[in-house]
């Protein structure tokens, strides 16, 4: 297993080249021919989330302001791992021209996908963060917490998708499950709400799920102005390092057979 | 020198006999207890051992299904051996199908450096060859237009000229001749017999036997995934032809 996954760094590292092309077709693909371009890639999440502010925050009585915050904070992390699992999950299928046809890396397809993601998601962040200053969110030294936070959320969202990429190889139905699975998680994931407002069953659920974590190394800093508790990072860290070992697992085990069944 | 070896390849297909199985057969198999065979195994290539050396120009014949083209992507690592050994020292072109990486929605030019890296070729030996690949295409005016745009010859004379723009040491085709105009053809047949040239190997599959003749020093002929006949290509071809005949 450690000889299989230092050659598949190493393979990874000389086709560096192919990596950043299909991160960046992954990137200026989707708004070609558009007036705005990649700018939709910011305005898109900032009008979403600009609606799901005001309406919510009437909702949960909030003051909008303070709310706008805490809900961007939250969506942050979560519009990152649900992208990177979903998108992930189609990585081979959706490249099965090319994998039938040439040989390179498997691992490119879901890494490729990741980076873009990583890269769309940092790029909307700047702008939620002009949002989150314009409405008087606090601006704190915890702040510089939150490139440790994004690679923690990387890490584990790379292997989940990881695994979603084989997974769905091999059962096809496994793409419109992920899709549902998803708008379930996001609703057991505390984005729109506060952890201490549920009981019973769901906080039962919550607890479980492996995302709240992460959630929580972005809303400490962004907005609690402080840094995330310890016992959160380590939660963290371990979810994403158990994850990470997982995905490089299944992807290990499994990439021969990919192009047999695609 | 470059040289390829194979030794005893394998591959098998699962072939399944109604439809892909979905994850809701797999449960209910796996409550089933006994799993029943709903695929059957096909072996494409079975126990394969070749070697190619420096200056071997190989072609490959057999019928339809014969394991040609699995042979080929086999050694151009598409396919991983089911049992048994590929080693290749040297780099490999692989051409099995022109223009697979091109992306409809971008541009010819793009997708010089888009296919180009997944050819292989670096940034700046793309940078290097670009006007040349343009030239030869003769897309001087359309190369900034996305190729979906492209005419099915447009789109194949910018695949070709880009797949072999390059001298690689070791050259795979699968029945790769350029289609296009009569102009277009020769040039691009010229283009492509200069390329075998300078290949240190060259193994090739093609159902044009008078092709094979002119371009082999050495014919294998494959039936049902395993080797029938290795030698030199009149030999071999003519007593394949006999077959065909005699059956």
């Amino acid at each position: 297993m450690i000889e299989k996954l230092k050659r598949s760094a190493s393979e990874i590292y000389t086709s560096r080249a192919v990596l950043s092309r299909l991160v960046r077709q992954q990137l200026t693909l989707r708004y070609r021919r558009t007036v705005l371009g990649y700018l939709w890639t910011l305005v898109n999440p900032l009008l979403m989330m600009s609606v799901m502010a005001m309406v919510f925050s009437t909702i949960m009585k909030e003051d909008v302001k303070v709310f706008t915050v805490f809900l961007f904070a939250g969506m942050i992390p979560w519009t990152c791992f649900s992208s990177i699992v979903v998108q992930s999950g189609g990585a081979f299928i959706n490249n099965e021209g090319l994998i039938k046809k040439i040989y390179l890396p498997k691992i490119l397809f879901p890494l490729s996908i990741s980076l873009g993601v990583l890269i769309d998601s940092a790029l909307s962040f700047f702008a939620l963060f002009v949002i989150i200053l314009a409405v008087g969110g606090e601006v704190s030294q915890a702040l510089f917490f939150l490139p440790v936070a994004y690679l923690l959320v990387f890490v584990f969202s790379l292997g989940v998708g990881l695994m979603a990429a084989v997974a769905t190889v091999f059962f096809r139905d496994l793409q419109y499950v992920i899709q549902i699975a998803m708008q379930g998680l996001f609703f057991l994931t505390p984005v729109l709400y506060k952890k201490d407002m549920l009981s019973g069953v769901v906080a039962d659920l919550v607890a479980f799920n492996p995302v709240v974590p992460f959630v929580e190394l972005f809303r400490a800093p962004l907005s609690h102005a402080s840094l995330p508790a310890d016992d959160v990072i380590i939660k963290a860290l371990v979810i994403s390092i158990f994850s990470i070992v997982l995905g490089l697992g299944t992807l290990l085990a499994q990439e021969k057979k990919v192009v047999f069944r695609l | 020198m470059s040289k390829i070896s194979v030794d005893k390849l394998s591959i098998k297909f699962r072939i399944y006999h109604d439809r892909s199985p979905s994850l809701k057969d797999y449960v209910a198999n796996l409550f089933r207890g006994k799993r029943q065979a709903a695929y059957s195994d096909f072996w494409a290539v079975r126990d394969i051992s070749l070697e190619f050396n420096s200056g071997d120009r190989v072609g490959i014949v057999g019928h339809n299904g014969a394991g040609k083209s699995t042979l080929l992507k086999a050694l151009c690592r598409v396919y991983e051996s089911s049992d048994g050994k590929v080693t290749v020292d040297g780099r490999v072109a692989p051409l099995l199908e022109i223009g697979a990486g091109f992306h409809p929605e971008f541009t010819g030019r793009e997708n010089i450096y888009l296919n180009g890296t997944i050819l292989g070729y670096s940034e700046a030996q793309l940078r290097l060859i670009e006007p040349e690949v343009i030239a030869f295409a003769e897309l001087e005016e359309f190369i900034d237009t996305p190729v979906k745009y492209y005419s099915t010859g447009m789109y194949m004379r910018l695949a070709f000229s880009l797949a072999t723009a390059m001298h690689p040491d070791i050259l795979i085709l699968d029945e790769v001749f350029a289609g296009g105009d009569a102009g277009f053809m020769k040039k691009a047949t010229a283009r492509m017999f200069e390329m075998i040239d300078r290949a240190n190997i060259m193994i090739m599959v093609s159902h044009d036997h008078k092709l094979v003749r002119s371009l082999c020093n050495r014919v294998v002929w494959l039936d049902h995934g395993r080797v029938v006949l290795d030698g030199p290509s009149d030999e071999v071809i003519d007593k394949y032809l006999e077959s065909i005949t005699n059956a």
